[in-house]
């Protein structure tokens, strides 16, 4: 995409009155915040035969996410509408992210768990899409793929989660198992119910060791990450530990497990986050760290963590989306991201540089920003709770390390000379400009006007840590340490800022990062996947017909075997061997019948025409049709002898000139046999214990009854066919009908191929 | 058909309309005696079949009375309208009725399980005949090109 292309302001304005359903939304909110106190509550019947309710419950945790869906998800619609304005297939992208708005939203306000599991599902199965949305880019799909296998295989285990939590608690109201929280704790199932419910919340969250897929997820277009991968999907997994704290935060497991994986994440991705040059891949493994230092603070038992929670929540979607719409205009302008090539961009896109910097602000924690009071509520609440020391240390450096990202994107890329002439290089238009410096500015307001924010904070602290007792949060400066904390957090910010080259280069010479954990593990996995699949296809989906059927029949003669040994087959062969011992009345013409089957087989057998075999297929076919005769079914015979003449007469018109070989070559023969000679004993066996059974003649003998009163015919099998059972018939020509339908196109396509050179 | 087959197709015209013939037979029978819609349909596509292997695919889908696959849809629908005038008498749907239309010589009678056995008759026949039709069609598309 060229520069120019996208540039022109004239390019289509449609699409933008979509921003207008979530500006509803957004406005709606605010409105009802204002006029009516939280929570609010609904509940509505959804599959009543079930229990299940649909049922809502507001509170301001739900309505600070509701605000960041809606705030957020507005302007992102607004950026998008230019962002895409010269692809054509963009009204998807519009459809799918208001759908992934409403999934998101249902998932943030649902109580029943349930609901919750749907709308959290939703929001996978949308993102993928909108990763996706390249997809004839390979890259695009794989990492669209990626992404919907960690956080679907995370989903199961939330499933999981969620029914043994719910079976625990009696309920499956989300707020009934956090009051019930602390009486679970001595449940044997506790823990799995947590391990699950942390696998759940960490793949969509991007916890080590699933974090890979978020900056894999870069592939999908600017706006989608904006949205997905700073507000919104990613702060979900965060959503439901946080909401589930209150009750389980006195256990160890849950303490340890959340610090543990959240301050490795932390640093890991602020580790990654120096060996990337590409900017929004910086800022994805820069959100990675910002997420573990979520669940962190999340894992810290004090009631101060949950005011640095929804904080630091709002913080950081206020500046890392900003971010993420820098990094778009920059890659359309210049059509790199790559910080390399990148400097001096202030004159040319002054707007933008001004968006970068409000954001850099608030990311660096310096003061005069929400992001200085989110790092300060963080300092305080570490220090209320007297965490290990290296706890402290890891979130010194993650700070530190984002204040450098901070730099590099707001400084770096900006500042300095240009690189080269930048005469092509203009400022993006105004829909694209407009909301990184609208939010960025949110976040500085917040700062300047701490009346607006303290009461949505405070209430949303107060839905997770209930026993908070502060009444305003922007109030720092206060402590001197919480001064000297961002001071040192600062310095060493700036010197990772200078040092970002040659740190760069000694962390990329270290490969063994690499290869190291999960990505690469499931990138084998994936390809394992493929090898067995196509092992399998080959060993399984030959296209060979006889082979087909040899193997279907060996299945279904180990099943029946399984099945006889698994049920005691005693007195077996003593109940085969009755079947011979009566000779029936007019027992010789049975003898006749069978005689012409086994005369049929034989020479199937030992024939190698195909022609031949047909003729002896219909042997066996009129041998049955005769035994049916003479043992009381001339329906059945009738039936059969029509068929089998029809099926060979058609068949061997066809046979000749298919253009296969007349004779049979290739196949094992003596297997073949041995199969066909297994069924048989295989059917003698089943008779043999179907008349061991008592017959029930409930039904036999009423059909016969009613047949001539109530139906008015005596032949009793089509009695049942076109009258007593009319409906199935009448589903069974349908049937027929539609196979025809089906089939005649593709016998269609047969008649029209074209001959396959010899 | 190449090489003629002389008695093939002195024989195929008359045993066609025999087949035919007893197919109907086997259908009106059916409701007292071995017989009904799904055999007589089976032997309506026998003579389908034969006609078409004598005188060709063409042929013998003239000689239907509709093409194969309206034959089967007029089939299903028979047998989906016979089920309504159950719904008249307020009884469930397919729920058959009798009638007995005098003639002066002798009592017609009539039913809607008839009509609703000409439906089977009818879905059998074409459905299947399409099929046959429709390969040997592919088969003597091959051989017009001239053997393998």
């Amino acid at each position: 995409m060229t520069s120019a292309s996208w540039h022109s302001e004239r390019s289509s304005l449609s699409y933008l009155w979509v921003a207008l359903l979530p500006l509803a939304g957004f406005i709606g909110l605010v409105w009802g915040l204002l006029r009516h106190p939280l929570p609010w509550r609904g509940s509505w019947p959804w599959i009543p035969s079930l229990g299940v309710e649909f049922s809502i419950y507001i509170d301001g945790f739900a309505a600070q996410f509701l605000a960041l869906i809606t705030g957020i998800g507005a302007l992102v619609i607004v950026y998008a509408s230019a962002y895409l304005a010269h692809e054509p297939a963009r009204g998807r992208l519009f459809l799918i992210l208001i759908a992934f708005m409403v999934a998101m939203a249902g998932a943030v306000s649902a109580d029943h768990l349930l609901l919750l599991f749907v709308c959290w599902e939703l929001t996978s199965l949308t993102s993928f899409l909108l990763v996706g949305f390249h997809h004839e880019d390979e890259r695009a799909r794989a990492s669209a793929r990626q992404a919907l296998l960690v956080t679907l295989s995370g989903g199961l285990a939330l499933l999981a989660a969620i029914l043994l939590l719910a079976d625990m608690a009696q309920s499956y109201s989300l707020r009934a198992i956090i009051e019930r929280g602390p009486t679970l704790v001595d449940d044997p199932r506790l823990p799995a119910a947590l391990v699950l419910l942390f696998v759940g919340c960490f793949t969509k969250s991007a916890q080590f060791p699933f974090h890979f897929w978020l900056p894999g997820a870069m592939a999908a277009p600017t706006p989608v990450s904006a949205y997905l991968h700073s507000a919104t999907i990613v702060n979900l997994g965060i959503y439901l530990l946080a909401r589930l704290d209150p009750a389980f935060n006195a256990l160890w497991l849950w303490e340890a497990t959340l610090l543990g994986f959240g301050t490795l994440t932390a640093v890991w991705g602020a580790v990654q986050a120096l060996r990337e040059r590409d900017l929004k891949r910086i800022l994805a493994w820069s959100t990675v760290s910002a997420l573990g230092t979520l669940t962190l603070l999340i894992g810290l038992p004090n009631p101060g963590a949950g005011l640095a929670v929804a904080t630091f929540l709002f913080a950081h979607a206020l500046y890392k989306a900003p971010l993420f719409f820098v990094a778009g205009n920059i890659d359309h302008a210049t059509g790199t991201r790559v910080i390399d090539r990148l400097a001096g961009l202030r004159r040319a896109m002054p707007w933008t540089a001004a968006a970068a910097l409000l954001a850099g602000l608030s990311m660096a924690g310096l003061p005069l920003s929400f992001g200085f009071v989110a790092k300060d509520l963080i300092s305080s609440a570490k220090a209320d709770a007297e965490v290990l020391i290296w706890v402290s240390y890891a979130t010194l450096f993650v700070n530190a390390a984002a204040a450098a990202v901070a730099g590099v994107a707001a400084i770096r890329i900006f500042g300095g000379g240009p690189l080269k002439p930048q005469g092509h290089i203009h400022e993006a238009p105004w829909r694209m400009v407009l909301p990184p410096l609208l939010i960025a500015l949110v976040g500085l307001e917040f700062e300047f006007l701490p009346d607006l924010a303290d009461p949505l904070l405070v209430e949303a602290a107060r839905s997770i840590a209930p026993e908070l007792d502060v009444a305003a949060v922007v109030a720092p400066y206060e402590s001197d340490a919480a001064i000297i904390a961002a001071e040192i957090t600062f310095v060493i910010g700036v010197l990772l800022f200078l040092a970002w080259d040659r740190l760069h280069d000694v962390l990329r010479r270290i490969h063994w990062l690499d290869h190291l954990g999960p990505a690469a593990f499931y990138e084998r996995a994936l390809g394992a996947l493929a090898v067995v699949a196509a092992w399998q296809n080959r060993l399984l989906q030959h296209g060979r017909l006889a082979a087909y059927l040899r193997l279907s029949l060996i299945g279904v003669l180990a099943l029946a075997a399984g099945a006889s040994l698994a049920s005691g087959a005693g007195g077996l062969i003593e109940r085969m061997a009755s079947l011979f011992a009566a000779w029936p009345e007019r027992g010789w013409l049975w003898l006749a019948a069978a005689a012409l089957i086994a005369a049929g087989a034989a020479a199937g057998l030992f024939s190698r025409d195909r022609m031949a075999l047909l003729m002896a297929s219909g042997l066996v076919g009129y041998g049955s049709a005769a035994l049916f005769l003479f043992t009381g079914a001339p329906d059945l015979a009738f039936t059969q002898f029509t068929v089998e003449t029809a099926l060979v007469v058609v068949a061997a018109s066809l046979l000749p000139r298919y253009g296969q070989p007349p004779v049979l070559e290739g196949e094992p023969r003596a297997l073949n046999a041995l199969v066909a000679l297994a069924c048989g004993v295989g059917t003698l066996a089943l008779l043999a214990q179907l008349f061991a059974l008592p017959a029930d003649r409930t039904l036999a003998d009423w059909f016969g009854a009613a047949s001539v009163p109530h139906a008015h015919g005596r032949n009793v099998v089509n009695v049942i066919i076109v009258d007593f059972r009319a409906m199935d018939t009448l589903g069974e020509i349908a049937v027929v009908l539609f196979s025809l339908v089906a089939a005649l196109p593709l016998l269609g396509a047969l008649a029209r191929r074209p001959r396959a050179p010899a | 058909m190449n090489p003629r087959a002389l008695m093939l197709e002195k024989a195929a015209r008359p045993l066609y309309w025999i087949m035919l013939a007893a197919a109907l037979w086997v259908l009106l029978r059916g409701h007292n005696a071995p017989g009904g819609g799904f055999i007589g349909g089976l032997i309506a596509l026998a003579a389908t079949a034969a006609y078409a292997i004598v005188f060709g695919a063409a042929a013998a889908r003239r000689r239907l009375p509709l093409g194969p696959l309206p034959l089967a849809a007029l089939g299903v629908a028979l047998a989906l309208v016979s089920g309504l005038p159950a719904l008249w008498w307020e009884r469930p749907y397919l729920s058959h009725l009798w009638f007995s239309l005098p003639l002066g010589f002798t009592d017609l009678k009539l039913s809607t399980v008839l009509l609703f056995d000409a439906g089977v008759f009818g879905a059998v026949w074409g459905a299947l005949a399409g099929y046959v039709l429709a390969l040997l069609r592919s088969v003597e598309a091959a051989a017009a090109e001239g053997p393998p």
